[in-house]
């Protein structure tokens, strides 16, 4: 036989392969599909494990996670104004809402179609998008290692820690509000820094490695490479969870935090079913329910009554949780390249 | 060629003008002004480049590791080829299996694997204190040393394949000529086979080195923040510091420079082919 391809195969073929490309779409019949934004790690996982079966019973609509960090959603949502954006909502930590405003890409959040908004902290309920969760960084140790937790941000100068202290790059949240607290406690101001890059330069000769991203972060703790770092409670609660031996201790300081929120992108092709989504996130059963290991996510419905990890480590009461400091981001956003450029400059080898 | 020939390549031509040539405009128009809006045309970006020694310490430094690591692809990859193209035909798909193997997982799941190999605890460090060659584990994470293996080792089969493609060709009769006139193995090695094998490495330096000083991935998860590369410096000045006319005036820059050492690199290949053919 020999192959050989006239119009009518060649349009044949073409038209079975079409078919059947579209058979799946076809099989699912009516149902809606929601593009939702969220964060690598924590959340992507308490997402689809809880959050997508209970918003897919209520609904009936199905959701096509997105997994991408703020900043790089800032970034996409710029990139395609004017057009359809690549996704319904979007998952910011706080620096990001604010440029997000600015820029146009979220639009304020319909608070009477979302019945469980009236039911969080006062401190959550934010005109543009429910704060759905804090996070929080203290100093992260290796218990295995390191005797007793540290109690202060200047046990990472210690010469014992040579070679072991860990730090992210500035474009990560944790980054930026490290080095926004060692500035505070080292009496900086938002206009200063000074005092926070003269902090860096003495922890330098310590530095053992800095992670290009958070997962990279991640990999360092995981192979041991460093023993003590700035780091975040819901992070080193991820990897508790998958035996690495990391803990985190809050210094005398105190705690400092920023939320986490979502919001319904501005032109989103399901406007209703984000709203549903994001309610989903806010029901007390559900933060309840996500405030269970291997999440620990720190709620913010007032109904929900604390437990777990976060009240040995961050805070036994709902007052408590109030009383973690939060940074500036309409001071700190402005200052961001400048801050990474400074970073980068004084940092490299 | 005939005209209905020519109409065969008009649809990747439309793709290539869509989807590559279509951005590179709208790039090199944002890095020409001062903001995202695009008011006003300015050459402040590339003078903010120039003007800053630690902006043209990174671009040195990625040609450098470029340099570096095509170098020791070459040294390690041109004796495999070369061992490929004189094995039995059996032996030869078993070898060139095993080039090709890397290029069949993903570059971010090479790497990782790279860092339980390189890491304090990792595989390497495990056999040098096992066998107490150092009291303390070696650094080679984090540091470029770390970069140059892996990158090496990821883009190997870039150079491996097209160095064998052409030592393949390479008429067996012409080492059997300089064996008969009384050259030994390395005499014919040295003074036939390379020279006839220009092309291939030149054509497997171009694609490992350019492969090499734009893996984002490979760089920033085993160099870490401390040590940038054009590639991190561009995403953060993109995603981080929001300063998107500055990053597209930093990737022209970068592309420019890559171009050069590609366009280099290629008239020694047109010169080694005339030698070759000679």
């Amino acid at each position: 036989m020999t192959p050989t391809m006239n119009r009518r195969r060649f349009l044949g073929a073409a038209g079975a392969l079409g078919a059947a490309l579209a058979a799946p779409r076809l099989a699912r019949g009516e149902s809606k599909t929601l593009v939702a934004a969220t964060f690598p790690g924590t959340w992507s996982e308490a997402d689809r494990q809880v959050i997508l079966p209970a918003f897919k019973q209520a609904t009936g609509a199905t959701v096509t996670q997105s997994i991408i960090l703020g900043t790089d959603q800032v970034a996409r949502l710029v990139a395609a104004k004017g057009n359809k954006p690549p996704f319904d909502v979007a998952f910011f930590d706080a620096p990001q809402v604010i440029d997000a405003v600015r820029e146009g890409l979220i639009v304020e959040y319909p608070v009477d179609k979302s019945p469980n908004f009236k039911e969080l902290l006062p401190s959550a309920q934010d005109k543009w998008g429910p704060r759905i969760t804090m996070q929080v960084i203290g100093i992260g140790y290796n218990p295995s290692k390191i005797t007793g937790p540290p109690q202060s941000w200047d046990d990472l100068l210690d010469p014992k820690y040579k070679g072991r202290v860990g730090l992210t790059a500035l474009n990560s949240q944790l980054g930026i509000a490290f080095l926004a607290e060692i500035n505070r406690i080292k009496g900086g101001s938002e206009e200063n820094f000074d005092p926070a890059f003269k902090f860096l330069k003495e922890l330098l000769p310590n530095v053992g490695a800095i992670g290009a991203n958070l997962g990279a972060f991640a990999t360092l703790w995981q192979q041991e490479q460093i023993d003590i770092a700035p780091y975040n409670f819901n992070f080193v609660q991820t990897l508790k969870a998958k035996d690495v031996p990391v803990e985190l201790s809050i210094p005398a300081t105190g705690p400092v935090g920023w939320s986490t929120s979502l919001h319904v992108v501005a032109n989103a092709a399901e406007p209703e079913l984000a709203v549903q989504y994001i309610d989903t996130h806010l029901g007390a059963a559900i933060q309840g329910q996500l405030l269970k290991p291997p999440y620990d996510v720190i709620p913010t419905n007032a109904k929900v009554t604390l437990s777990g990890a976060i009240t040995t480590s961050l805070a036994k009461t709902q007052d408590d949780l109030a009383k973690i400091r939060t940074l500036n981001w309409e001071k700190l956003n402005p200052q961001r390249g400048a801050l990474i450029d400074r970073f980068n400059r004084e940092i490299k080898i | 060629m005939r005209v209905s020939d020519s109409m065969l390549a008009l649809p990747l031509t439309a793709i290539f003008v869509a989807c590559f040539v279509a951005p590179l405009a709208v790039l090199l128009l944002l890095s020409l002004h001062g903001d995202i809006s695009m008011t006003g045309w300015t050459l402040g970006n590339y003078a903010k480049f120039f003007t800053d020694r630690f902006n043209y310490s990174i671009l040195v430094e990625t040609l450098l590791l470029g340099l570096k690591a095509t170098l020791v692809c070459l040294i390690f990859g041109f004796p495999i080829a070369w061992l490929c193209s004189r094995a039995s035909p059996r032996w030869q798909s078993v070898l060139l299996f095993l080039v090709i193997l890397p290029i069949l997982t993903s570059v971010v799941v090479r790497t990782f694997s790279w860092i339980v190999i390189l890491g304090r605890q990792g595989v390497l460090n495990q056999i040098v204190l096992g066998l107490h060659l150092s009291h303390e584990p070696l650094r080679l994470l984090y540091t470029e040393v770390g970069v140059v293996i892996v990158l090496a080792q990821v883009q190997m089969p870039l150079m491996v394949l097209p160095i064998l493609a052409v030592l393949s060709k390479i008429d067996p009769n012409l080492a059997d000529a300089s064996r008969v006139l009384g050259a030994g193995e390395w005499r014919t090695l040295w003074r036939v086979t390379l020279p006839l094998s220009l092309p291939g490495v030149i054509a497997g330096c171009i694609l490992t080195y350019s492969a090499s000083i734009t893996a984002f991935v490979t760089q920033s998860l085993i160099g870490g923040a401390r040590l940038i590369y054009m590639p991190l410096h561009i995403y953060q000045q993109a995603v981080g510091a929001n300063n998107w006319p500055f990053a597209a005036a930093v990737s022209i820059i970068f592309m420019v420079t890559v171009m050069i050492v590609v366009a280099v690199l290629s008239a020694i290949g047109r010169r080694s082919e005339t030698y070759g053919g000679a």
